[in-house]
């Protein structure tokens, strides 16, 4: 599959590409522990995020929507033993790196993250910050909440002690706490909270991308607003280009400029997102979205469609097309090869048969 | 950095919250009885690096003929003091004798006033002496007073044990925190050496070693500096820092795949920043509350050594040497009854310590994460 050039702007704005990205996991067994198998959890997978933009990732769990996101930002190595990258995920930084530093300077063109090491992507962190899904288990519950917040600063910002605790105090005031919590440990706030504290550390080093994965799936409905309206400002603020991974689609759509729909590891369709809630192409996308709850008693249900079976394990994928056992459309040649994503009107869709 | 980063105006100082550690201490301090055994553990403890000044046959202070001499810390032969008598005077027979002749001149003797290796032949009988008034645990079969020897004994077991599980912990925890964090082949290979290593024979690699290297005794100096002493402080380290190595090692497999690693490998931090900063606070709870049964496990394995020979050597005063007296004299009780006694005490006290510990300790009581 060729570069997937699937925004209609063209390349000047993107931020970020993600070209062929495929991520295995490997299952090991036996004495000495050797792989007798893998998950292939993201498998070529492409796309574009714009400068500023908000990207939707949707899908049902275990789709790979996360892994995404963590390949990105690049700690899946480091987390995980025995993982296999690879593909390209360029990463273009700032034309006019104010950086003074001489890392980025040799840099003037898109940089590779997929192939850097952990040493060499450190000067690309502070552009690439995540938001983590579980409230609760990203923050450590033995450091404060200013300790969490300042620790991006110490490594990466040369800013003095009274600097750091001063711009901590004013990322928590900017995501709707006080200065005075800074000295608080985790486990005195609620989950709306520490997922703000989780903003602010995302945050700190004012990044330019921000992969939000999941960020308000653990939290109760009137929360989950709050946070996406502080995501909203602090993006219109500070020009942050979104990776909005999630299930809710509801809320994908609300936040979102574009809109992926993965099944399997694999991209399914990628438009704008009126246009993919209003008539989504892909077989998968539609059954997806005719799940979405609608408040109107009369509408519901008109339109379902129901989908048979269960989503095949991902250590033995069906050859071809991975929806097609599945897929009310599919017809034999579906087993033959994976469908690539093409242009049909306004959007790319992977299924010849739409 | 892009840009000046905006800070704001100044941070005000708040005042401190509790950390979980801070409120783990709070709990412990709930829990009586293991609060109040660990204060007369650590009382205890702490009074018998001053046993030299409270149990010792020399006096603290002399005073003869307007001078002052301090034969705690040095040596004077019996003729200064003008007695009749060749190398260290009997500072017992001196102080009476000083009172007698009441010139002025007078010696201080600690609280009791024998030594744990020294020999009370002139009692009336042979060895061992029953309990009396004078000595209230009787003496050894060599004469030597049992309660001084029980005491000093104490400082000798503690230290040991104490000391064992500082070197065991330090070597468990950095082995487990390494594999554990970077897993795979390490990991494999790593949990392999250690079940090849923990499935040699302890007993008889002590019995071997102690055999080829014939522990020394050094007369005159502290009981903590003797050689044989960190050779079997040694011996025993290499044996049971595998202890913690697999609770360590458990606990960074679980933490590792939290988010909160997830965010500092984000951030960049490194590897020694996540390992001991971020996660080893977060897997103390094994650490913390083993050390108790530690502790009372090291014990255990010097009084048995020390019954069975192979322990500190003569005359190092020791609880199990002690019981081993008692096998061979089995008509003298308290050979036996008075080193179990403060044996058993000790130990029931730690464990005391280890329950308070365990329960303060509880995961599930302070954070929803575990």
């Amino acid at each position: 599959m060729t570069i997937t050039n699937n925004n209609s702007n063209g390349q000047a704005g993107n931020i970020l590409e993600v070209e062929n990205l495929r991520v295995s996991y490997p299952i090991t067994g036996g004495v000495f522990a050797r792989k007798i198998a893998e998950v292939r959890a993201v498998d070529d997978v492409s796309f574009v995020l714009q400068q500023g933009e908000t990207l939707g990732l949707v899908g049902e769990s275990g789709c790979g929507k996360s892994t995404v996101g963590r390949a990105i930002v690049n700690i899946l190595r480091a987390m995980v033993y025995g993982v296999e990258i690879s593909g390209r995920i360029l990463y273009h930084p700032p034309q006019e790196s104010p950086t003074t530093s001489t890392q980025a300077n040799n840099h003037a063109g898109p940089v590779d993250l997929a192939s850097l090491s952990r040493a060499a992507m450190r000067p690309y962190r502070p552009d690439l910050q995540m938001i983590f899904q579980d409230p609760y288990s990203s923050l450590n519950p033995r450091m404060t909440v200013g300790q969490i917040v300042e620790e991006p600063l110490t490594i990466h910002a040369r800013l003095t002690k009274q600097e750091r605790v001063d711009r901590v105090g004013w990322l928590l005031e900017k995501v709707g706490l006080t200065r005075e919590q800074s000295s608080r440990y985790p486990h005195e706030f609620s989950g709306g909270q520490r997922q703000r504290i989780g903003i602010a550390r995302a945050l700190a080093t004012n990044p330019r991308i921000v992969i939000a994965d999941e960020p308000v799936s653990a939290l109760d409905v009137s929360i989950q607003a709050q946070v996406i309206n502080l995501m909203q400002d602090l993006q219109d603020e500070f020009g942050l280009s979104y990776l909005f991974i999630a299930h809710d689609l509801s809320l994908v759509r609300h936040i979102s400029d574009r809109i992926a729909v993965m099944y399997l590891g694999h991209i399914v369709e990628v438009g704008s997102a009126a246009n993919v809630y209003k008539a989504p192409m892909h077989p998968y996308s539609r059954a997806l979205l005719s799940a979405v709850p609608r408040p109107d008693p009369d509408a519901r249900r008109a339109d379902r469609i129901r989908l048979s079976g269960e989503v095949p394990n991902p250590i033995n994928k069906p050859s071809g097309c991975a929806f097609r056992t599945r897929c009310p459309i599919a017809k034999p040649s579906c087993a033959d090869a994976v469908p690539p994503l093409e242009l049909k009107g306004d959007r790319w869709v992977a299924c010849p048969h739409v | 950095m892009p840009a000046p980063l905006p800070v704001g105006e100044p941070t005000p100082k708040p005042k401190p919250s509790l950390s979980v550690l801070q409120r783990r201490w709070r709990k412990f301090k709930t829990i009586k009885r293991g609060y109040y055994s660990f204060v007369i553990m650590l009382t205890a403890y702490a009074i018998s690096f001053f046993l030299p000044v409270l149990i010792n046959s020399k006096a603290l202070v002399v005073r003869y003929n307007g001078e002052f001499y301090v034969p705690l810390f040095r040596y004077y032969p019996a003729s200064t003091f003008g007695m009749d008598a060749y190398g260290e005077p009997d500072y017992r027979a001196l102080a009476q004798q000083l009172r007698e002749q009441n010139a002025g001149n007078w010696a201080l003797l600690p609280p009791y006033p024998y030594s744990p290796v020294e020999s009370l032949l002139d009692l009336p009988g042979t060895p061992p002496h029953a309990p009396s008034a004078e000595h209230f645990f009787g003496t050894d079969d060599r004469g030597r007073d049992i309660f001084a020897r029980l005491a000093y004994g104490f400082n000798v077991s503690m230290s040991f044990a104490i000391i064992v599980l500082l070197i065991s912990y330090v070597i468990g925890i950095w082995v487990g925190a390494l594999i554990g964090y970077f897993g795979g082949k390490l990991d494999m290979l790593g949990l392999r050496l250690i079940e090849i290593w923990s499935s040699l024979p302890f007993l008889y690699t002590i019995i071997i070693v102690s055999s080829i290297v014939v522990p020394i005794y050094m007369p005159g100096r502290n009981l903590l500096l003797q050689p044989s002493f960190w050779m079997l402080v040694a011996i025993l380290t290499l044996f049971d820092w595998m202890g913690i190595t697999y609770y360590i090692r458990g606990e960074y497999y679980r933490e590792k795949s939290k988010d909160y690693v997830g965010a500092a490998i984000a951030m960049g931090a490194s590897d020694w920043k996540i390992m001991f900063q971020h996660i080893l606070p977060n897997s103390l709870t094994p650490v913390i509350s083993f050390a108790p049964f530690f502790i009372v496990g090291n014990i255990g394995a010097l009084v048995s050594l020390d019954f069975l020979g192979f322990g500190l050597p003569a005359p190092t005063p020791s609880w199990g040497e002690l019981i081993g007296q008692g096998m061979e004299n089995l008509t003298k009780w308290w050979l036996v009854a008075y080193p179990l006694g403060a044996m058993f005490l000790t130990l029931l006290l730690i464990v005391f310590i280890g329950e308070a510990i365990r329960e303060a300790f509880d995961p599930k009581s302070f954070s929803r994460l575990r």
